[in-house]
């Protein structure tokens, strides 16, 4: 039997003269006329062979990576024999990083999932999408995810990690929303979450301390009573590994044994809150042996929370036959297909082995 | 050709590479990346990374900024003698029997390579 496969990871690109046709004006106008893109700012275009991307993952004409379904398919969800991908896009545009012009932010991101939902969710039934949304506004936030969240291909919501900190009560109304439709949150950092919100020097550092942007969010959820509040919410950490989280629960716990009285809305150990309610993508992998990664699942405390993850098309992907040292029964099997499709309720049920044809379709 | 367990084919012509260029070829069954060095030698390595088996071929031929004791210092050094895989961009030594630049001890696996007339022959 195939080896089933979720990939909790995959990153589809838009360009920006794709989304003019899901735009009204005057959006529309402003990028057709006035040339807007959303600002970036990373010094950085180099750490591999062709910047942030795999080098062969450009399509082959020419256009940048990940923004062709067939080559996606060729080179990824046909390759690996996925089950189901879960599509975060690229974060540009990342209508919830942009500080103001909310009016805009909140059309982008209803484009761009008019764009998802009809290019890639209705194109290929192993891919499984994010519901973008400006959530600086979160009344704008809400009306949006009322109009897609229904959709049956849309599992989460997608929150970039840079410098808002999503825990707090303003933005409870998107959680609430979230619960309602079976939608859990996936967060992805964005531009500079780390370094106080800063470029450091070289990409190597900023690289590095990722896990510390991922740290700050699930703290902040943690301790904000998001999970007391919701309680059938989870939450997905993409990309930011795992391999921090025995020392943050550890933090965590001990923080909480003696601090409790400042949130007294938390009523379980945070250890407890992050196994019941958080999730981990693997990539990108530390390499590591069978007795390495089994004492960070020992640290855990638990096999469940854990989720196989690709990250394709960028230069740090992780094969899904080599970044995971083999561990044997029934541990992989967690990790590349149930805990991920224990975590979103909306995926379907998959009978027999990894292809597409065996999945119920939409 | 098989000679005693060794496997020994040519994989191209010289003329097919240019100076600083690489190709995919397949020794046997085993596919493989054959690299010429602006000096014009050739060298011939597995074209699985051997981090996650990327295929190498999709990489680039390139330098590196050498070593060195001043931090901000950068000094491009072994241009077109450098192998950079396609996803993680790890860089290995084409003149230094492939071994990784941050890791010298592991290295890409290689083979010998002789030029026979115009045929680049690599064996194992």
């Amino acid at each position: 039997m195939a080896r089933r496969l979720i990939d909790t990871d995959i990153h589809e690109r838009v360009l920006y003269e794709d989304l003019i046709t899901y735009l009204e004006n005057p959006w529309k106008r402003y990028i057709t006329d006035c040339h807007w893109l959303q600002e970036k700012h990373m010094p950085y275009t180099q750490p591999a062979v062709a910047g942030v991307d795999r080098a062969d993952a450009r399509v082959p004409d020419g256009r940048p990576a990940g923004t062709d379904l067939a080559f996606m398919q060729q080179q990824l969800l046909d390759a690996n024999q996925h089950s189901f991908g879960v599509l975060t896009g690229a974060l540009d545009p990342s209508p919830s990083s942009m500080h103001g012009w909310y009016e805009m932010a909140t059309a982008l991101a209803s484009a761009y999932n008019d764009w998802q939902i009809e290019n890639w969710l209705e194109k290929d039934e192993r891919l499984y999408g994010s519901v973008h949304i400006a959530a600086q506004d979160p009344q704008g936030a809400v009306r949006e995810i009322e109009r897609v969240g229904p959709h049956p291909k849309m599992v989460q919501i997608l929150l970039p990690i840079d410098d808002n900190l999503w825990g707090d009560p303003y933005y409870h109304p998107i959680y609430e929303a979230a619960e309602h439709h079976d939608l859990m949150i996936g967060m992805h950092h964005n531009e500079p979450p780390t370094h106080f919100g800063r470029w450091p020097r070289y990409f190597i550092e900023w690289h590095t301390l990722i896990p510390t942007s991922h740290m700050i969010q699930v703290s902040n959820m943690v301790y904000n009573g998001v999970f007391e509040k919701y309680p059938q919410l989870k939450l997905m950490m993409i990309e930011g590994g795992f391999t921090y989280v025995p020392h943050l629960m550890r933090k965590m716990d001990q923080q909480y044994t003696d601090l409790r009285h400042e949130v007294p809305w938390v009523k379980r150990m945070p250890s407890r809150i992050v196994r019941e309610h958080v999730r981990f993508t693997t990539q990108p992998m530390e390499e590591m042996s069978k007795h390495d990664f089994l004492q960070f699942v020992d640290q855990m405390g638990s096999e469940d929370i854990i989720c196989f993850s690709t990250d394709y098309p960028h230069w740090d992907y992780d094969s899904p036959a080599r970044a995971l040292p083999a561990l044997g029964e029934p541990l992989r099997q967690k990790i590349f297909f149930d805990n991920a499709k224990a975590f979103y309720p909306k995926l379907p049920e998959v009978h027999g082995g990894g292809g597409n044809r065996e999945t119920s379709s939409v | 050709m098989e000679v005693g367990g060794t496997v020994k084919q040519a994989v191209c012509k010289k003329n097919d590479l240019r100076p600083g260029g690489m190709m995919k070829a397949t020794l046997g069954r085993m596919p493989i990346v054959v690299c010429r060095t602006l000096d014009g030698g050739f060298y011939a390595f597995s074209n699985q990374c051997i981090h996650q088996g990327a295929p190498m071929s999709e990489g680039v031929v390139c330098g590196a900024s050498a070593p060195t004791d001043q931090p901000g210092e950068y000094r491009y050094v072994k241009e077109g003698e450098i192998l950079r895989c396609p996803w993680h961009g790890r860089e290995y030594d084409i003149k230094n029997e492939g071994r990784m630049l941050s890791d010298p001890n592991r290295r890409l696996p290689g083979f010998k390579v002789a030029i026979e007339g115009d045929d680049v022959v690599v064996s194992k």
